[in-house]
């Protein structure tokens, strides 16, 4: 393995989802499926759940449901939210917010 | 209900920042009405409120819309959701035409009802995807669905990413995911050098544009990832999520596995086009522009009176393009409403207009290379989901048209694709091409009806607190 | 070369007539504008409530009941995943439970076994029923279609018994030559002995080729859908008035209708939902089944529903023309559908029919006063 490539895996696997050089709001606690995570507040919900490794979101009639447009139009990311059916791509995470498959 | 306004701007994107402000600085009343918490659209899309993004070059073309948005005194309602949309030319027969109704979901769930003399949709695009087997894993996504990840959210789709799709959004969000530092495994263009090559000269009418592409592909030969050119997504593969993505020439070929743990792919962008199938307005088939596309005039006037499109909405040009539109149609709507007399109006239009067109030469190019490749659509494997909300197979599709749908609104019926909660949009481009192999083109299988809401609407929202006496419940049928 | 007979209009009525007489060994033309039960027949609610049917067409809307759950027997496997379960119709007020009363009496009268129960027995009977129930109508016999089907379900029973299916293709007039029917559409002139009407809310266009003044109002009636939601109701639902339908579908999706009106003509078709109307149905359906408060609507549209001035079928010979008939403007016509065109088959055939036509005389008469 060359010198270029070790550093890569390196920075990989120490790196976060979250892009280094963007000042972010002060993180706080939700829960998702009963596991709590965190996340600046603001981010949107299904920024929050891929950056925690989260991408299955619930079951569709035919595949899997996960974030997918981002821009809330194809409805895959549809989740409960404080009891209450919400896009995660389009729902900012807020302290304590409760979230569940739909 | 307020006194109705003169010009309502649905979509807080370039065209719509531009045609509110050109409105309102000209004396009008204006509301523009946007679902995200910040105008920008998909392009100029704002970070999160709190958040502070290292600027670019469309941050900071954004930003200057944005500046004389605000500077023009145009209401700005963010976070509103518009779920419906009526009157206009929509009563009985006979009745004369009445104000534009808006009914939109604010951020604080108590649904409101505006009402304008004109209406400016600048509702963008969203994106094409024609699937391939393994679409629906969790870690595909869009590519337009990646530079919002990326550019407003700051988040990585992933580590180790492969691009895949056509048109110049490859490049960009290539180029971001490395300098967000990303891996990226690979770029599968289905456009062959060829293709590019032919694109070169309209790109020349925007020289920032052409250098700032430039830019990205010497960063992803810097970084030595694989740019296939010709090449196409024939499958992503893993348990549960995404794992490895097959690519393969598209003449054929053997075919490359790239393990990953994201795939952006994207097939074009599609005119959104649902609020001016609402109101019957005059559409045509127009594939180098996107798809379905509402008639227009050379000031962006739609079939309807008082009714404007301005944006890729009304066929893909870019974002580039898109300003000096939505100032065209503002100033339509301002001469239509008798705010602007005819020589007035001649005078204002003359800027933009010739703006548009050159902006418009570049982008015209780009969706060219975005327009719908026929040869993916055959590709759809039988047993391949096209309907994600209600898991309709191309199998199904094929059958119902075997049993005689012949359009898109009976396909609807025989099979339920596109009757779940997108309404079509993410099945729509492939579930048409179907239709219209066996009918002889996309004209004959027609479009899907325009149906309200707009989006999915929490009932909550559309029934608010009442009591049983409340209701006016009509009188009894008869017995 | 010209047909039997040749069928206006390819709804529920023009099918199911087209397909009797087909297989009665009739050469058949059906002809429509559009598609095969692309108007009312392929967008209406699907209910085979007899708690919304008239009084009078209790009896025909039960036959028609047995014959949509049989669907795929006499159908060639085509049907419309036609459910069975029981209905109940609701009074929330002391005046909407006298309306019940008299009403069940009636449609008890015609036929349709609905007994009168209180709230608490109707929540036995569905459970995501509101608490604010005092009195309902139950009857066992009840049931909901997917319209959307409906096309889909005879167009091969149609080809299979040899009926000349021409979709896409209008019938601008109608023209009598030695003695026969020269229908003039989009592609050329096609003969028939004789011709049915079956056009729905067109219906009084048609009757005109004919030289017949016959007024048909037309309903704008509202539909309502929610997304796929869990089980929250396993009835047919409806009110003392009438004015809501709500059952669930296997699928999960709640359908809201009842013929709230919305904005639209003949010519023109539906255009656009009344938002006023569009709220006070779902809030009706909401104080009904308070669990689809957490739903999200997905879709709302319109279907066109004829209706005649006594608001009572339009089935039978049209006086003072031989061999020519009409068909349509039921109220509910989508519940009796397939029966009334069974019945107007055999009339046309030259049988006696099983159950009484209703011929338009009265109507006519009417208009003539």
């Amino acid at each position: 393995m060359d010198a270029r490539a070790a550093r890569t895996i390196l920075s990989v696997v120490r790196a976060s989802m979250r892009i280094a050089g963007v000042e972010r709001p002060t993180e706080v606690a939700f829960s998702f499926a009963g596991q709590e995570l965190r996340a600046p507040v603001g981010e949107s919900l299904a920024a929050a759940l891929i950056v925690a490794g989260v991408r299955r979101l619930g079951e569709g009639p035919g595949s899997p449901r996960a974030a997918f447009c981002m821009m809330g139009t194809c409805q895959q990311c549809l989740l409960r939210v404080d009891g209450r059916l919400a896009q995660a791509c389009i729902t900012p995470v807020r302290a304590g917010m409760v979230v569940t498959e739909a | 209900m307020t006194h109705p306004y003169d010009v309502a701007v649905l979509g807080a994107g370039p065209a719509g920042m531009a045609a509110a402000t050109e409105a309102a600085r000209r004396g009008a009343k204006v509301v523009l009405l946007e679902e995200s918490p910040a105008p920008g659209g998909q392009v100029y899309r704002a970070a999160p409120p709190g958040f502070v993004v290292p600027p670019d070059a469309d941050r900071r073309a954004g930003d200057a819309l944005r500046a004389a948005l605000a500077a023009s005194g145009a209401e700005l309602r963010l976070g509103h959701r518009v779920w419906g949309l009526g009157g206009g030319p929509l009563v009985r027969q006979g009745e004369a035409p009445v104000p534009f109704r808006i009914d939109a979901l604010p951020p604080d769930g108590e649904p409101v009802t505006l009402e304008a003399r004109a209406l400016v949709l600048c509702a963008g695009t969203h994106e094409r995807i024609i699937p391939f087997p393994g679409w629906t894993l969790p870690g595909v996504i869009g590519l337009a669905a990646a530079t919002i990840l990326l550019k407003a959210q700051g988040v990585l789709p992933g580590r180790r990413v492969v691009v895949a799709g056509a048109g110049p959004l490859l490049y960009a969000v290539a180029a971001k995911l490395l300098k967000a530092g990303s891996e990226v495994a690979a770029i599968a263009d289905l456009a062959t050098r060829g293709e590019w090559a032919r694109a070169m000269p309209a790109l020349l009418a925007r020289p920032d544009l052409l250098a700032r592409g430039l830019a990205w592909r010497a960063a992803l030969a810097t970084n030595g990832v694989p740019v296939l050119q010709a090449h196409a997504v024939i499958a992503a593969e893993g348990v549960g999520a995404v794992e490895r993505v097959r690519v393969q020439p598209i003449s054929g070929g053997a075919a490359e596995s790239f393990d990953c743990d994201a795939l952006c792919i994207g097939h074009g962008l599609v005119p959104a086009t649902e609020a001016t199938r609402v109101f019957r307005a005059a559409h045509r088939y127009a594939r180098e522009s996107g798809g379905w596309v509402p008639v227009l005039d050379a000031d962006r006037r739609v079939s309807v009176p008082l009714l404007y499109v301005a944006g890729d909405g009304g066929g893909v040009r870019g974002a580039a393009a898109a300003p000096a539109a939505g100032r065209l149609a503002a100033l339509a709507a301002l001469r239509d409403l008798g705010v602007l007399d005819g020589r007035a109006h001649a005078r204002a239009r003359r800027r933009p207009a010739l703006e548009q067109w050159r902006a418009a030469q570049a982008g015209q190019a780009m969706a060219r290379m975005m327009a719908l490749r026929p040869a993916l659509v055959d590709a759809i494997a039988p047993e391949t989901v096209v309907c994600r909300c209600e898991g309709v197979t191309r199998a199904e599709i094929e059958t119902a048209l075997d049993d005689g749908a012949t359009e898109m609104n009976q396909l609807k019926q025989f099979t339920r694709c596109g009757m779940g909660p997108c309404q079509g949009r993410l099945c729509g481009e492939a579930a048409a091409e179907l239709v219209a192999r066996r009918v002889g083109g996309r004209e004959r299988a027609g479009f899907a009806t325009g149906r309200l809401p707009l989006r999915p609407v929490p009932m909550e929202a559309v029934l608010g607190e009442f009591d049983y006496a409340d209701i006016p419940v009509p009188a009894p049928a008869p017995l | 070369m010209a047909f039997d007979v040749a069928i206006v209009g390819a709804g529920v009525m023009g099918c199911s007539t087209a397909l009797h007489l087909a297989r009665a060994g009739m050469r058949v033309a059906l002809l429509d504008r559009g598609a095969i039960c692309r108007e009312a027949s392929g967008v209406n609610a699907g209910t085979l409530t007899m708690q919304m049917t008239r009084a009078a067409l209790i009896p025909y809307a039960l036959r028609a009941h047995e014959m949509w759950l049989r669907m795929a027997e006499w159908c060639d496997g085509g049907h419309v995943l036609a459910v069975a379960c029981p209905g109940l119709s609701v009074a929330f007020t002391e005046r909407e439970a006298a309306m019940l009363e008299e009403r069940a009496k009636a449609r008890r009268a015609a036929g349709a076994p609905i007994e009168l129960i209180s709230g608490g027995q109707a929540m036995e009977i569905e459970p995501g029923l509101s608490d604010r129930v005092l009195l309902a109508g139950h009857c066992p016999i009840d049931g909901f279609t997917s319209a959307y089907l409906t096309g889909r379900a005879f167009r091969p029973a149609l080809l299979n018994a040899g009926v000349a299916l021409f979709e896409n293709r209008a019938v601008w007039g109608v023209d009598r030559e030695a003695g026969r029917f020269v229908l003039e559409t989009e592609t050329g002139p096609l003969q028939a002995k004789r011709i049915v009407l079956a056009g729905g809310v067109w219906l009084e266009e048609m009757a005109g080729w004919l030289g017949v003044r016959l007024p048909i109002k037309v309903l704008i009636n509202q539909l309502v859908v929610t997304e796929r939601i869990r089980p929250v109701m396993r009835t047919v639902l409806g009110v003392a008035s009438g004015l809501l339908s709500l059952k669930q579908y296997a699928n999960g999706t709640v359908l809201i209708g009842g013929g709230w009106q919305g904005i639209g003509d003949r010519q023109r078709g539906g255009l656009a939902v009344r938002a006023e109307n569009f709220r006070g149905n779902v809030r009706l359906a909401a104080h009904t089944i308070p669990a689809l408060r957490d739903a999200r609507v997905v879709r709302a549209w319109l279907g066109l529903e004829a209706e005649t001035a006594d608001a009572l079928p339009a089935i039978g010979p049209i006086p003072g023309v031989d061999n020519a008939w009409i068909i349509g403007s039921v109220h509910s016509g989508y519940t009796s559908g397939p029966y009334f065109g069974k019945l107007l088959a055999q009339a046309v055939a030259g049988e006696a029919p099983e159950m009484p036509l209703f011929p338009i005389d009265r109507l006519l008469a009417m208009e003539a006063a």
